[in-house]
């Protein structure tokens, strides 16, 4: 078969190639090793150990809706279950509007940690909040002003575990997850502001504007995509969601370079040939 | 989560999987009937969300405070109503203020923020030199220094790049090249990572893995 | 006089919040109440704003159902599942203070729009992986430069890049932690520039273009 007639392939069968292709390996797993990257390790460390202490509170910003659950939970998942194994308290927000399904599938992933913690003592759910960079900076000057209640209606001053919980100087430190850009305004209006400790948990879309920072001081640690959420299982011994993807995906990525080497034979060849 | 037993939530999980491939029918097959109907019910229903969600807020963050005594909440309620003149021709003047002040806030605390993070906090990363590095570590400090310079030349677009500009500015651009390629590399982790969660999700309905 | 109400006062209105932030951050130790106060304005603004967009689509999908314009019937399906949802959700909201405390919306919620959302979104899975094969040419050296980096990455994020060679991983980790380093830097830097830039203009007024009929 020609070059040319292989460029003339309906790209129908390209999509039925990949859609099937990315099924084989879950009926059939292969696991390949994965490997640690320096920022998932620094994330990992940032919320064991020394660096968190009993009883302090955390902020995990929930800014992915269920488009990214594959990219996102996992790592969200294991810094769950660290902090509530440090015996840190959780504060739950959320930037996209589909934050209580999220929520709700936190609980179930972390069922046996939710299942030894008190709702109000020890974790908080205070729901859905829009406002770009403003509601992020507002959230640093005030939380209460920003959530009056919790998402079931409870009043901010009634809930337990926020008592003396007034602003950023009460908040020791902040996981930003996110598919947009909120982890950057956490940067803005509040690691830079305040110096409060923030590592970002973001799509893997968003490694190469995250890892910059990540080297500049601004996050303590980077998850990339379910990558980062592989890694982060592999570091707290519990396998789950993003590790049994993970063949998958370089199944997936094996036949997109394969693509791209057929697509460039092409241009190789008439190279070669108008160089003779 | 379990493969879930109640007749409902088993009846939901078989919608889902038959509104899956309804969406997926566009790129597998072509365009058709279904698959517009499953867009249009997609956009319904993330309308009606959005809607409830942002009233749910309203209610806690603005009408709640001030049924409670805060009169200055009817202040932003006011504004907030003054944006819907947008949709009067005549009166659409009357929605400025309160993006004026939208606007304002927004760039108040970008231009404050900004500062700090991505020019001091990055141009410091830049300019330290490794303490004690090896021929790599050397390098690599080289390649990010020179590569930053010679990348921002490229984007001072109020000068020509010919003459002294020439070269440097080409580097520049060579260097955003690779900046670019490293965020397609990354791009393609995030769709395939979705489309992995999509594929494990046709099995698992099927039972022919473990949800 | 009217075009002062209309012009003037609103670009005094941005300056003016404008420099509040500002003095707030680099003058006052503590965050001021009158900048706390305007920030929660703000947000509150913004909330009310989202429902802009639900009332225009609302609207143009209604007139297309009046005037049985091509395909409205899957505007009626539209606009069906959008009051279904909004009644069921208000119900639940009055009833308990939750809107999925109502089961018909809690259900819609979890079975319709779950799978909806996580399917519309990794379409785009498919187009990179033909916009791969048809358009990614090595056609100079720019293209070159970006398809290795980019392939070389590809490499470092999935396993199977070290499983075939350990050196993909080393390569992939090289222009991920220091390759990409100064283009990514210097977007942000660029980027941040012209945030100062733009944000000293309309301090001053002279940005005018996201006021909605700017030209009056």
């Amino acid at each position: 078969m020609s070059l040319a007639k292989l460029a003339d392939i309906d790209r129908r069968v390209f999509y039925w190639i990949l859609f099937i292709a990315l099924m084989v390996p879950f009926l059939s797993p292969i696991g390949f090793p994965i490997t640690l990257s320096p920022n998932t390790q620094d994330l990992y460390d940032g919320v064991t150990g020394d660096e968190v202490e009993e009883g302090e509170v955390w902020i995990l910003n929930f800014g992915y809706g269920v488009s990214a659950w594959s990219e996102c939970h996992p790592s969200v998942t294991v810094c769950t279950k660290a902090l509530f194994r440090e015996g840190a308290k959780i504060i739950i927000t959320g930037t996209h509007y589909d934050v209580e399904l999220t929520y709700n599938k936190l609980q179930d992933t972390c069922r046996a940690d939710f299942d030894n913690k008190v709702y109000g003592v020890d974790y908080v759910f205070l729901g859905y909040m829009t406002g770009g960079e403003s509601v992020v900076a507002q959230l640093g000057s005030d939380i209460a002003s920003v959530y009056p209640q919790d998402h079931f209606g409870t009043p901010y001053d009634e809930i337990p575990m926020l008592e003396g919980i007034v602003d950023n100087a009460d908040i020791a430190g902040v996981l930003s997850s996110d598919t947009g850009d909120y982890g950057g305004h956490f940067m803005t209006q509040w690691q830079s502001a305040y110096g409060t400790k923030l590592a970002e948990i973001g799509i893997a879309m968003n490694a190469s504007t995250d890892l910059p920072r990540w080297q500049a001081g601004n996050f303590f640690g980077v998850s990339v995509g379910s990558r980062g959420g592989a890694e982060l299982e592999q570091l707290i011994g519990e396998l789950g969601e993003a590790t049994t993807a993970m063949d998958s995906i370089s199944v997936s990525h094996l036949l997109l370079i394969l693509a791209i080497i057929v697509g460039n034979i092409g241009v190789i060849t008439e190279k070669l040939g108008g160089n003779k | 989560m379990a493969y879930p037993t109640a007749t409902l939530d088993v009846i939901g999980l078989w919608v889902g999987w038959f509104l899956m491939l309804m969406i997926y029918s566009y790129p597998l097959y072509k365009e058709n009937v279904s698959y517009r109907f499953a867009e249009h019910l997609f956009i319904g229903i993330t309308l009606a969300i959005t809607a409830i969600t942002n009233f749910s807020n309203i209610m806690r963050m603005c009408i709640t405070p001030l049924m409670q005594g805060q009169i200055l909440m009817i202040v932003p309620l006011i504004l907030g109503l003054m944006i819907f003149t947008m949709l009067i021709p005549e009166y659409r003047w009357v929605s400025r203020y309160p993006i004026a002040l939208m606007v304002g806030a927004g760039f108040g605390l970008g231009i404050r923020g900004t500062i700090k993070p991505n020019l001091q906090d990055a141009i410091i990363d830049t300019i330290t030199a490794p303490t004690g590095g090896g021929l790599i570590d050397w390098f690599n400090y080289l390649w990010v220094a020179v590569g930053l310079v010679c990348s921002i030349l490229y984007f001072m677009l109020t000068f020509e790049h010919s003459g002294a500009l020439k070269t440097p500015t080409r580097i520049g651009r060579l260097f955003l090249m690779i900046a670019l390629g490293g965020y397609f590399g990354n791009t393609v982790l995030f769709r395939f990572t979705m489309l992995t969660g999509r594929a494990q999700f046709f099995l698992q309905v099927l039972k022919l893995i473990p949800m | 006089m009217s075009n002062i109400f209309k012009q003037e006062v609103v670009y005094a209105i941005t300056g003016i919040v404008t420099l509040l932030m500002i003095v707030e951050y680099f003058f006052f130790a503590t965050n001021q109440i009158w900048a706390e106060t305007i920030r929660t304005w703000a947000v509150i603004i913004f909330n009310i704003s989202l429902f802009l967009g639900a009332i225009r689509l609302t609207m143009s999908h209604s007139v297309r159902i009046q005037e049985k314009r091509r395909d409205w019937q899957f505007s009626g399906v539209l606009m069906a599942i959008f009051v279904i949802m909004l009644l069921t959700g208000i119900a639940g909201y009055i009833s308990t203070g939750v809107q999925t405390s109502n089961g018909i919306y809690n259900w819609l919620f979890n079975y319709i729009y779950t799978p909806l959302g996580a399917t519309l979104y990794p379409i785009t899975g498919f187009y990179i992986f033909s916009a791969a094969y048809r358009a990614f040419r090595a056609r100079n050296i720019d293209a070159t430069l970006m398809l290795v980096a980019g392939c070389l990455v590809m490499l470092k994020n999935a396993p199977v890049g070290e499983a075939i060679w350990v050196g993909f991983k080393d390569l992939g980790n090289w222009v991920q932690f220091t390759g990409q380093i100064p283009g990514m830097r210097t977007l942000a830097i660029v980027g941040a520039l012209g945030l100062i830039a733009f944000g000293f203009r309309a301090l001053l007024g002279k940005e005018r273009g996201f006021y909605a009929g700017g030209s009056e």
